[in-house]
């Protein structure tokens, strides 16, 4: 049983091997890409709009909404980011129920990478909002003793991001092909749904949580300086 | 569970390479649309707004000119009133006056007709008594009027004590004028002058005119005095009577 699809090749051009991780993130990639530019193209601002523009725009504001929830702050900068999270790990799971796909969020590979991604943008969206010093300060808060322990957290919890995609994913792909070679026909058809559910869940799971660690990094300042405004406003 | 890095490191830049496209081709369009869209509902609810506020403005306006007419024609109304009152007074006082004048010019017209009805009723009953009275005299004692005027109008001359009047006559050299209605017989004069000349001046010159003025009567005139014995006492009685008769038929009518 092939577990990963990093290790199943699907054209090798001397050196340079495809694997279906790779290909089938591309086709996601196409499908997200053209089905937003065929949209997109005949967008209209009047009051009359077509069912897919509607969709679309239920869906960005949807997403727009909840950054906002749960980040307490514009959406602006966040949404490229994390709603293409979303979008690309909901669609590489809703693909799933078609017939020789593979879904890329199954690989470790994949994972590791929007992982990565998001290990790396934590950072970056903190120092560019609170500058590089006062950011960095932040692991050394309550005490220097807790640098460590920060530093581990943040690669932890990168890591956990990882795996929990990985293996919810992967192990739904398996436990369907166990299944099928054991009871065809019901039984991984219900499964199969459930994956789609699951799959759904794991997409919201990873971008919420990309965001609330985003949020924690940009955030966390604003709320210590609104605190002392508030105790200051008081003692006034 | 292995990790491939190159396949790590390709989907790294296959997902920012994604980002990159769906935020040219999705996130921006459909965030500029939506923006749109509400900057256009916003645009248009302001408009509505002005519009409304404006609406507002016409209807305050507009009630206020319906305020201002129902004024203007309550003014209107009671001017009318009043200018209807005042010539509906005005009105009925030229009617008054005229009735008043046509009353008095009736009235006039009525006295004036009366007086003219009562003068010819004066001078037909004299006529018709003289008539009657000659025809009576001459039927029953074979006397003329002329004679009995003449007679009666002797007894007064004699019945007259004025000593002034007859000094002043003795005195005088004008005639006395003895003016009658009708032409006196020579006999009638003759008995006339004597009793002048016996009863107030001896050899005064005695002239006779006539006048039908008098009716039926005769009238001596002589130093600015004048003596009379006429119908016109018994006339006056009869008009004094019709009059009255008038007056009873008017108040019955």
């Amino acid at each position: 049983m092939t577990i990963s699809p990093d290790s199943i090749t699907l054209f090798k051009w001397g050196a340079l091997h495809l694997n279906a991780t790779i290909v089938f993130t591309w086709l996601v990639m196409a499908l997200l890409t053209l089905i937003s530019w065929l949209i997109t193209r005949r967008l209209t601002t009047g009051t009359r709009i077509s069912r897919w523009q509607n969709l679309l725009e239920v869906l960005v504001v949807g997403m727009r909404d909840q950054i906002r929830e749960v980040s307490h702050q514009e959406p602006g900068q966040y949404l490229p980011f994390v709603g293409t999270l979303f979008l690309f790990i909901a669609i590489a799971n809703l693909l799933n129920i078609v017939p020789g796909y593979i879904a890329p969020t199954g690989s470790l590979s994949t994972t590791t990478a929007l992982a990565i991604c998001v290990f790396v943008a934590v950072p970056l969206f903190g120092i560019a909002y609170e500058g590089p010093l006062a950011y960095f300060k932040h692991y050394l808060k309550p005490t220097v003793l807790m640098l460590p322990f920060n530093i581990i957290g943040e690669i932890s919890r990168t890591i956990a991001l990882a795996v929990r995609l990985y293996g919810n994913i992967m192990s739904g792909t398996v436990i369907v092909a166990i299944l099928l070679s054991l009871t065809p026909y019901f039984f991984p058809v219900v499964m199969q749904l459930l994956g789609l559910l699951t799959g759904m869940i794991q997409a919201y799971i990873f971008a919420v949580l990309a965001m609330v660690y985003i949020a924690s990094a940009t955030s966390a300042r604003s709320r210590i300086d609104k605190g002392k405004n508030q105790h200051e406003t008081r003692s006034d | 569970m292995t990790i491939d890095w190159i396949t790590v490191s390709a989907q790294i830049i296959n997902f920012l390479f994604l980002v990159w496209l769906l935020k040219h081709f999705l996130y921006q369009p459909v965030i500029r649309t939506i923006e749109r869209r509400e900057q256009h509902i916003a645009d248009r609810l302001t408009v509505a707004q002005e519009r409304e506020r404006l609406a507002e403005e016409k209807a305050h306006n507009h009630q206020h000119k319906v305020e201002e007419l129902e004024r203007t024609r309550e003014q209107f109304f009671t001017k009318a009133k009043h200018d209807a009152e005042k010539t509906k007074r005005q009105m009925l006082d030229e009617a008054r006056d005229e009735v008043t004048v046509t009353r008095k010019h009736w009235q006039r017209q009525t006295i004036q007709e009366k007086e003219e009805f009562l003068r010819n009723l004066q001078r037909q009953a004299a006529d018709i008594i003289q008539v009657i009275a000659r025809k009576t005299l001459a039927d029953l004692a074979n006397a003329g009027l002329e004679e009995q005027i003449a007679h009666c109008f002797i007894q007064r001359l004699k019945a007259l004590n004025d000593k002034d009047f007859r000094k002043a006559l003795r005195q005088s050299s004008a005639p006395v004028i003895i003016v009658s209605a009708f032409e006196l017989s020579a006999a009638t004069r003759g008995r006339l002058t004597r009793a002048v000349h016996e009863h107030l001046a001896e050899g005064v010159e005695v002239e006779y005119d006539e006048s039908p003025q008098l009716v039926c009567g005769i009238e001596l005139t002589a130093e600015g005095r004048r003596l009379s014995w006429n119908s016109d006492d018994y006339l006056e009685q009869l008009n004094d009577r019709v009059e009255e008769v008038l007056a009873s038929a008017r108040a019955t009518g």
